[in-house]
């Protein structure tokens, strides 16, 4: 069984995405295909973290693939806290994407196809143990992304798909030189060895001097970066939310902005210590900049989805700034506020996605006083900002908690304590874009600039995809527990930076 | 051992909350009688406990009761989730989950007309009851930050009950929303410096829970720069929570909620949490004679500030909102001075500051609750806010008149109403630093100033509105009065007017030995105890009969009904004296609440909207237009480019053969120099 569970995990959504474009004939099947595939990913996940918290063992899994006297490259997977994690994330949100969008009428056994094919490359990313396999991954994830975009987007789709991989895609090559970079140095002139294991036993043997790992730092850092995204490599995410169907917007914010923090933790911190010390200041000054300019860039915006956008970004500093630390509070903490901002974003991009399509525009100033007619979407919104702006007791405070209190020890132990109100300052820029925006939509007088008339509240399958997601939110606020013990216990590997 | 299921005291209204959101719709009154069971509930369970606890060996020896669990470990630190129950403990949750019963039930009859809305706002005060009993209960600082953070959420929904479909059209809706905004943004300004304080606290002690911080041998250990800190942003919490000087301005606007919303949340419960943190945190804060300092002057300048602002207005709720703060200004003046005469003496057996604190905080809950409801009895009665629109309705409602009337006299310190005593004794606290000659006692001389000045104020402006509302020509809103309210509201105000009234005897009937706290010194180190120890009833009752100063406070209080019977009642001074028609300088800067709200809006402009556009600028031009600019570039040049594109296998070999030496050549320069 531990051989083939990852492999298999990887296996259902490319079936169903084979399924799903099978089903061009019958097209009103193709939702139920992907919600089967992806209800049993999603049972498999729950069967792998039921299986491994009563275990002292990770599944790991490797075999060559190509293994040559000049390269090896293997198909090797394994999981661990943080991948567990982030393969839970990303098989329950594709789960209630499907359902959300399961009212699709537009080609719907490609749309599900390419939510499959993503998943599977979501999955991969996160398990892969082998930097080539990684990178094949990574890349994988880009082009249903890209089709999602330019096939179901908004009016300016192309531009903004095109945008998105070209960025994204140009960033993954600097990342490319620094992985071959990796192995090249690890392989010391033998054949070159793509597997963590090789490069993972050549960092601790010393084979990677200072100044090495100061330059593929930066270049695997850049790489990750663009991803996340960090200010200023930031103006794609805008620009492919807006345009993006709803289902790519929660997948591209929930879980692929992930990748780019988890390949930090994974490769960058693991790997490249000594990099890691040297770039640490540089993190925390471009982690500030994207938290405050981000939630800055929020109180400017107009349009509902846009700001949610610069939110992204100003929690994934927040992420970045857990991982600066370099303790293991900090990291444990990035990790979870990935989790948590996984859970909020998908809320607040579901939110924008029905406000879109119910009331017609996403414009704030066009909305107003949408409490009155859609009293249960106001009550989702409503929680759903909450829990983003760090309310206690919901899953987003523990998360922006445990990062600033390692910011706080970072500091005291240089003794400067001043920096510490940046992170502050984004705690109040936070609520105030989040309570204004709701003032203006949901509260006051009713708009008369958009014909209110047909509007409807939340349909059914919205709300459980909505009420499942905030049952979470507050489950994992009040039981924190559940979720830092994952990572706390079951490491695969212990973070050389520590 | 009832006291091993307090946690059921938090527990039960959250339960309610959960009935009344999922199920209200189907229940009688949105779910009403629910909230209401709920609030009993935890009212019976609180009173057993604290009937356990006071009766208690426990209580005997001074020491809290303290169960909890394990909730977060991370790093060296720790995070408890648990109960603790002291003296202070019990006075809090009894009172609270009191009050709370009386206008849940009050609402039955308040609420009646609003329909599919009742559903929300019981589920939203069971929430709100259940955060404010957790937040008593809390064993550690953090347990107590999330309940008081719910509370937050609470008081930001319900102030904006009415912020969309208002009965009175959507300019009140559009009010509401706003000062719902406000109050949430205000208070977490206070909220973020409390966290802050949990910051430090956590790093010097390695966990929040009371009973490591407040243990002499572990304050002795830890950082003193950081403790002096970590108080002085506690501090900051308590003037957001509790409306203190300079964030005060969130409360009046706050009134645009529900009458009974302002009497629970903005006056009877919630706005005590600041002063309920003071009295809890005076261990930590009493390690800094200037932390105390500190905490007196906000105190006595809020208690002066926010009085003036309630001589000239005409909402009835405003008089009581300002008149809220200022009462808060009070308590939070007498722990503050409480505490500077700890911190400078060292030992203090039942200090005076601490017990008129939290005595007042007690009397006030009933006093104000009561003046709230029955505001909200004439405001439901007449349809307005307005007292220039009142008058004469003494005669149609003559319970909500004599009701008031207790309440009024109670707060305005009469003789033997509760105010009077808890009043009384926060004077002689204010006054004490000076009298033993400490190094700020001009300071208190001058604060003790400022809260006589007070006293005779506060009984100027709630005359002033008793008369406006009750005596005098029925004006036009007046007319529509049908008569006094159902008997659900009138029920809860005569059981809190009898509160109002007689709670201040409670003090010699051993809420003297309850509410205290001391400081004993044993040579080896010292304890600080919570609860016994206090004063006897005969020695409070001496003091305050044989100081000056309790003639002097009475003389104002009077004078100051007096003033405002011959003004708006007997009519022989005509009021337009004093404020030149309208047009004196003092009457605008009070109308206009010393600008503090266009200073809080240049704040939010300026710091907030101004820097977000110039950041929207510079990302839609310089950065993505330099994105932009490349691509361009790169598309541009395309020209050349495609000229290339010759169709020659032979060209392209060429090209992909260039390509990857570079390729090879920029990572064999960062191998070779990385291996050298």
């Amino acid at each position: 069984m531990n051989s083939f569970i990852l492999p298999l995990l990887l296996l259902i959504p490319l079936i169903g995405a084979i399924l799903s474009v099978a089903m061009s004939r019958k097209q009103e099947y193709a939702k139920y295909v992907a919600i089967i595939c992806s209800a049993v990913t999603l049972a498999i996940t729950l069967f792998c973290l039921y299986d491994l918290s009563n275990a002292d063992y990770v599944y790991a899994q490797s075999s060559a693939w190509i293994d040559t006297e000049s390269i090896k490259i293997s198909f090797a997977v394994g999981v661990d806290g943080m991948s567990m994690l982030m393969i839970l994330l990303t098989s329950l949100l594709v789960l209630l994407v499907s359902v959300f969008s399961s009212s699709e009428k537009d080609r719907p056994s490609t749309f599900f196809a390419l939510i499959m094919a993503m998943e599977v490359g979501l999955l991969g990313v996160y398990m892969a143990q082998d930097y080539f396999l990684f990178y094949i991954f990574w890349e994988v994830t880009l082009i249903p992304m890209y089709f999602l975009i330019s096939g179901w987007g908004g009016p300016r789709r192309h531009y903004a798909a095109i945008k998105f991989f070209i960025y994204t895609h140009v960033a993954s090559l600097v990342m490319l030189i620094g992985i071959f970079a990796l192995a090249m140095q690890a392989s010391a002139g033998g054949a070159l060895d793509f597997s963590f294991e090789a490069v993972k036993a050549a960092s601790m043997a010393g084979l990677f001097s200072p100044a090495f790992q100061l330059v593929v730092f930066g270049m695997l850092f850049f790489g990750f970066a663009v991803k996340m995204p960090l200010v200023p490599f930031h103006t794609w995410l805008p620009d492919a939310h807006v345009e993006a169907p709803t289902a790519g917007s929660v997948l591209l914010a929930g879980v692929m902005l992930k990748m780019g923090s988890y390949g930090i933790i994974r490769v960058c911190l693991d790997v490249l210590p000594d990099g890691a010390h040297q770039w640490q200041t540089a993190m925390i000054v471009l982690a500030i900049i994207a938290i405050l300019y981000g939630a800055y860039a929020c109180i400017a915006q107009k349009d509902l989805k846009k700001m949610v956008a610069f939110s992204s970004i100003s929690h994934m500093g927040m992420v970045l700034l857990g991982i600066a630390m370099l303790s293991g509070i900090g990291i444990q903490f990035a990790i979870f506020q990935m989790f948590a901002h996984g859970l909020i974003t998908a809320v607040l991009f579901m939110v924008c996605g029905i406000v879109g399509h119910n009331a017609g525009t996403r414009e704030i100033p066009l909305l107003g006083g949408l409490a009155g007619k859609m009293p249960v979407f106001a009550a989702f919104m409503m929680f759903g900002f909450l829990a983003s702006l760090g309310l206690p007791g919901l899953v987003g405070f523990v998360a922006e908690f445990g990062i600033i209190m390692s910011f706080f020890e970072y500091l005291a132990d240089i003794e400067v304590l001043w920096p510490i109100v940046f992170a502050l300052a984004s705690l109040m820029l936070t609520a105030g874009y989040y309570l204004w925006a709701m003032q203006r939509t949901l509260f006051g007088k009713e708009t008369d600039k958009i014909d209110l008339t047909n509007v409807h509240d939340v349909s059914k399958l919205e709300g459980i995809s909505l009420g499942v997601l905030c049952a979470l939110i507050a489950l994992f606020g009040i039981l924190p527990a559940l979720a830092m013990g994952l990572i706390e216990n079951m490491p695969l590997v212990l973070w050389g930076v520590v | 051992m009832i006291m091993d299921y307090a946690w059921l005291i938090p527990l039960i209204p959250l339960l309610g909350f959960v009935a009344v959101g999922f199920f209200g719709k189907k229940l009688p009154e949105g779910g009403g009688y629910i909230a209401i069971g709920t609030a009993i509930i935890a009212f019976v369970i609180s009173a057993l406990v604290s009937y356990e606890y006071l009766t208690g060996d426990l209580f005997a020896a001074s020491q809290p009761y303290v169960a909890d669990i394990q909730w977060l470990a991370f790093g060296k630190y720790e995070i408890n989730f648990g109960i603790y129950i002291d003296s202070l403990t019990c006075v809090m949750m009894l009172f609270s989950s009191f009050i709370s019963t009386l206008i849940f039930v009050y609402s039955i009859g308040y609420m009646h007309g609003e329909g599919q809305r009742k559903r929300r706002y019981y589920a939203e005060i069971a929430l709100f009851l259940s955060g404010m009993l957790g937040l008593i209960l809390a064993s550690n600082y953090l347990e107590m930050f999330i309940f008081w953070e719910i509370m937050g959420v609470c008081s930001y929904l319900l102030i904006g009950f009415w912020s969309f479909k208002h009965p009175e059209g959507d300019e009140a809706s559009i009010k509401a929303a706003s000062a719902a905004k406000k109050a949430f943004l205000v208070t977490r300004l206070g909220d973020v410096c409390f966290m802050t304080g949990l910051f430090v606290l956590l790093w010097s002690f390695g966990n929040l829970d009371f009973t490591t911080l407040f243990d002499p041998a572990e304050i002795a250990g830890a950082d003193g720069t950081m403790i002096l800190i970590g108080s002085l942003l506690l501090f900051g919490g308590v003037i957001g929570k509790s409306a203190q000087f300079p964030l005060q301005d969130w409360l009046p606007d706050a009134m645009a909620g529900p009458t009974t919303v302002s009497a629970l949340i903005h006056a009877a419960t919630m706005v005590k949490a600041g002063v309920y943190l003071v009295a809890r945190s005076y261990p930590l804060f009493i390690q800094n004679a200037d932390v105390m300092l500190l905490v007196a002057i906000i105190g006595g300048v809020t208690a002066f500030v926010a009085a003036s602002m309630a001589m000239n207005n005409m909402n009835i709720k405003r008089v009581l909102a300002y008149s809220t703060i200022s009462q808060l200004g009070y308590m939070i003046m007498a722990l503050g001075a409480g505490g500077y005469l700890i911190a400078m003496e060292g030992e203090v057996e039942a200090s005076i500051g601490y017990t008129a604190g939290v005595f007042h905080m007690v009397n006030h809950a009933f006093f104000k609750a009561l003046l709230f409801m029955c505001a909200g009895s004439v405001i439901h009665a007449v349809g307005t806010e307005d007292m220039r629109k009142m008058g004469g309705l003494s005669k149609k409602m003559k319970i909500t008149s004599a009701t008031m009337l207790i309440g009024s006299l109670s707060i305005a310190g009469f003789p033997l109403l509760s105010g009077f005593w808890s009043k009384d004794l926060i004077l002689e606290a204010a006054m004490e630093p000076s009298i033993l000659g400490l190094p700020a006692g001009t300071i208190f001389l001058f604060l003790f100033a400022l809260a006589a000045i007070t006293a005779f104020m506060t009984a100027f402006y709630m005359f002033r509105m008793w008369f406006m509302t009750f005596k005098g020509q029925p004006k036009e809103a007046s007319e529509h009065c049908h008569g006094e309210s159902p008997r659900s509201m009138t029920v809860p105000l005569i059981i809190l007017s009898i509160f109002a009234a007689c709670s201040g005897f409670l003090i010699f009937l051993g809420l003297n030995n309850i509410i205290t706290f001391s400081v004993l010194d044993h040579g080896s180190g010292v304890e600080y105890l919570v609860g016994g120890f206090g004063h006897t009833a005969g020695h409070i009752f001496e003091s305050i009969f044989t100081n000056v100063w309790t003639y002097v406070s009475m003389a104002l209080a009077l004078f100051g009904i007096l003033l405002a019977y011959l003004m708006y009642c007997k009519g022989s001074i005509d009021p337009a004296r004093f404020n030149s028609n309208g047009e004196s300088k003092i009457y605008k800067f009070l109308t206009a609440r010393y600008f503090f709200p266009q200073l809080y809006d240049q704040i939010a402009l300026k710091l907030g909207y101004g820097v977000a556009r110039g950041v929207d600028y510079i990302d839609k031009n310089l950065v993505d237009g330099t994105v932009n600019g490349i691509s361009n570039a790169v598309v541009g040049g395309s020209g050349s480019m495609r000229k290339m594109q010759s169709g020659y296998v032979r060209d392209y070999a060429a090209f992909i053969i260039v390509g990857v030496i570079v390729l090879v050549a920029i990572l064999y320069v960062i191998v070779s120099w990385g291996g050298a």
